[in-house]
């Protein structure tokens, strides 16, 4: 997903846009943007100074800076729930888990090596069932005796799921097995760092209740989720800047960038 | 002469071999399905009828692989390593070390003249260390199985796959192509990463010639020569390299029906 978060000088939000990345669209943040623009009702030239994060920060080619997606998001998250130590992010290929101290980051642990414990797990079972993303979450509050699903291997557990299925066992059974799984997966990565409260999550998978609720049983404390999960890496971007340009006008060193073009990455050609 | 029945209930594959005393009777396979129970009464029905021979006439039946507790006639189960190194030394008694490429799961095993098991490693954790990566990118390709080693064999440069992950791999592929890389190059990729896997686990249990490779990874002829390379090593491969686990089960129920004197 690209995410573009528009504030003003006092941190208001202006507009914010999500939209699929996509093989050819991870060139295309310009279209994003202008988006955002027209739901600001701003233009590019009113904008003051422009962060890229994420694992496509350099396919922009219209910002100023790119800052590594850990420190926006747990800015982001900080934003949301100031009093937040420990910030959970599962997001469609990678999870991290980061230790957060007023607003910056102190340490994390991610995993992007292995779809388990990765949005991509549900997606991929998801398909299997024949069930969208968003209805996993409800359906699998109503199970009362989930199944142990395994959390190594995303095709492994494609399978146990159909055996789990064709002996019978109830379709909110297995679900909940399933965000066990990555619950589990992901509190074990975390662990490696100290859990402390607050402990917000974020990222695509944070939209899914059923693993919220799995979340918080295997770190056996409340969970935090903002109203807009998949927001706070593109928020935190956004915040980043403008207090970089407070930085920069202190020092005496800020220079606006005038005539900014809004133009596509040529990244591939 | 009584008959022996082993049957290897895979998590993809059901195979069966009869024999007549140490003579293979016949051999039969089948989509496991999502049912081994049915699978294992299948796999039965088939290789009697191949044989034109009654149930009664066999003697002792092991079952082995995932669903070898669902065999409801088999006397004995036993462990799908020990079955594939006995498999392995009736057909080269000089094997001493037994590559088996499995659909779920890749195992190396070191053993003696008799086929006894020395030490072992099982990688069965991961799609990407088993048959089931190839088969996730032949997909992908919309490659038949059967013709995915020859054509990764073609491969000038193959293409670095760089999680280690089959889902995530399953992606790369798909940018690959998108990128307009060749077929072959992808499909050298994934052996090569298979083959890296495989021979890391050779290295760790200690490779001891002579070395053979079976399983149904072994029917992909590409997959064979990757490891080769890797190894820098010959391998024997035996003609029906996916029944050596089950013609090892058939073994062993002829040793039990012996050593319990049983009919």
């Amino acid at each position: 997903m690209t995410k573009v978060v528009v504030i003003d000088g006092s941190d208001k939000v202006l507009a914010s846009v999500v939209r699929h990345t996509g093989a050819e669209h991870r060139r295309l943040a310009n279209l994003v943007m202008e988006e955002a623009l027209g739901q600001a009702a701003v233009a590019i030239d009113d904008i003051t100074y422009i962060i890229a994060t994420g694992y496509g920060r350099i396919s922009v080619p219209f910002a100023d800076k790119q800052v590594t997606e850990l420190t926006c998001h747990a800015r982001g998250v900080a934003f949301f729930f100031p009093k937040v130590r420990t910030a959970i992010d599962i997001g469609g290929q990678d999870a991290k888990a980061m230790k957060v101290k007023d607003g910056k980051l102190t340490d994390f642990v991610m995993s992007d090596k292995c779809a388990a414990g990765t949005g991509r797990f549900l997606e991929v079972i998801a398909q299997a069932l024949g069930l969208k993303l968003d209805e996993l979450g409800p359906l699998s509050l109503k199970s009362t005796r989930k199944v142990p699903v395994s959390n190594i291997c995303t095709v492994f557990a494609q399978q146990e799921v159909v055996n789990h299925l064709s002996e019978g066992t109830a379709l909110e059974d297995v679900v909940a097995g399933l965000h066990d799984a990555i619950a589990g997966r992901v509190a074990r990565m975390a662990r490696r760092l100290k859990v402390e409260p607050d402990v917000v999550f974020t990222g695509g998978v944070a939209k899914n209740v059923g693993v919220v609720k799995a979340l918080e049983d295997n770190l056996g404390c409340p969970v935090l989720v903002p109203s807009e999960p998949l927001l706070s890496g593109a928020l935190g971007a956004a915040l980043t800047a403008r207090e970089t340009v407070a930085k920069l006008q202190a020092q005496g060193t800020f220079a606006p960038v005038k005539g900014r073009k809004l133009e596509a990455a040529t990244f591939f050609k | 002469m009584p008959y022996y029945l082993g049957v290897d209930i895979g998590s993809g594959a059901s195979k069966g071999v009869l024999t007549l005393g140490a003579a293979v009777a016949a051999r039969h396979s089948l989509r496991t399905g999502v049912n081994y129970r049915l699978a294992a009464n299948e796999l039965r029905a088939g290789l009697l009828q191949k044989a034109g021979v009654a149930s009664a006439d066999i003697a002792a039946t092991v079952a082995t692989g995932q669903g070898a507790g669902m065999v409801d006639y088999a006397g004995t189960q036993a462990a799908d390593i020990r079955c594939c190194s006995r498999g392995m030394n009736s057909l080269f008694p000089g094997v001493r070390t037994i590559i088996d490429v499995e659909g779920q799961s890749t195992q190396v095993m070191r053993v003696n003249e008799l086929g006894q098991i020395i030490n072992f490693v099982i990688s069965e954790k991961c799609a990407a260390g088993a048959g089931r990566f190839l088969e996730i990118i032949a997909n992908v390709m919309q490659t038949p199985l059967q013709d995915i080693g020859e054509l990764s064999l073609k491969s000038k440069s193959p293409v670095v796959f760089t999680t280690g992950c089959a889902v995530f791999g399953e992606s790369e592929a798909v940018s690959r192509v998108a990128e307009g890389v060749s077929k072959e190059d992808i499909l050298g990729g994934v052996h090569k990463a298979l083959a890296d896997k495989i021979a890391s686990l050779v290295e760790r249990v200690g490779m001891e010639p002579e070395c053979g490779i079976c399983g149904g990874g072994a029917l992909n002829a590409g997959l064979v020569e990757w490891v080769q390379r890797r190894l820098g090593v010959k391998l024997l491969v035996p003609e029906q390299p996916d029944f050596v686990t089950a013609l090892g089960a058939a073994i062993l129920a002829r040793e039990e029906a012996k050593t319990t004197g049983s009919r």
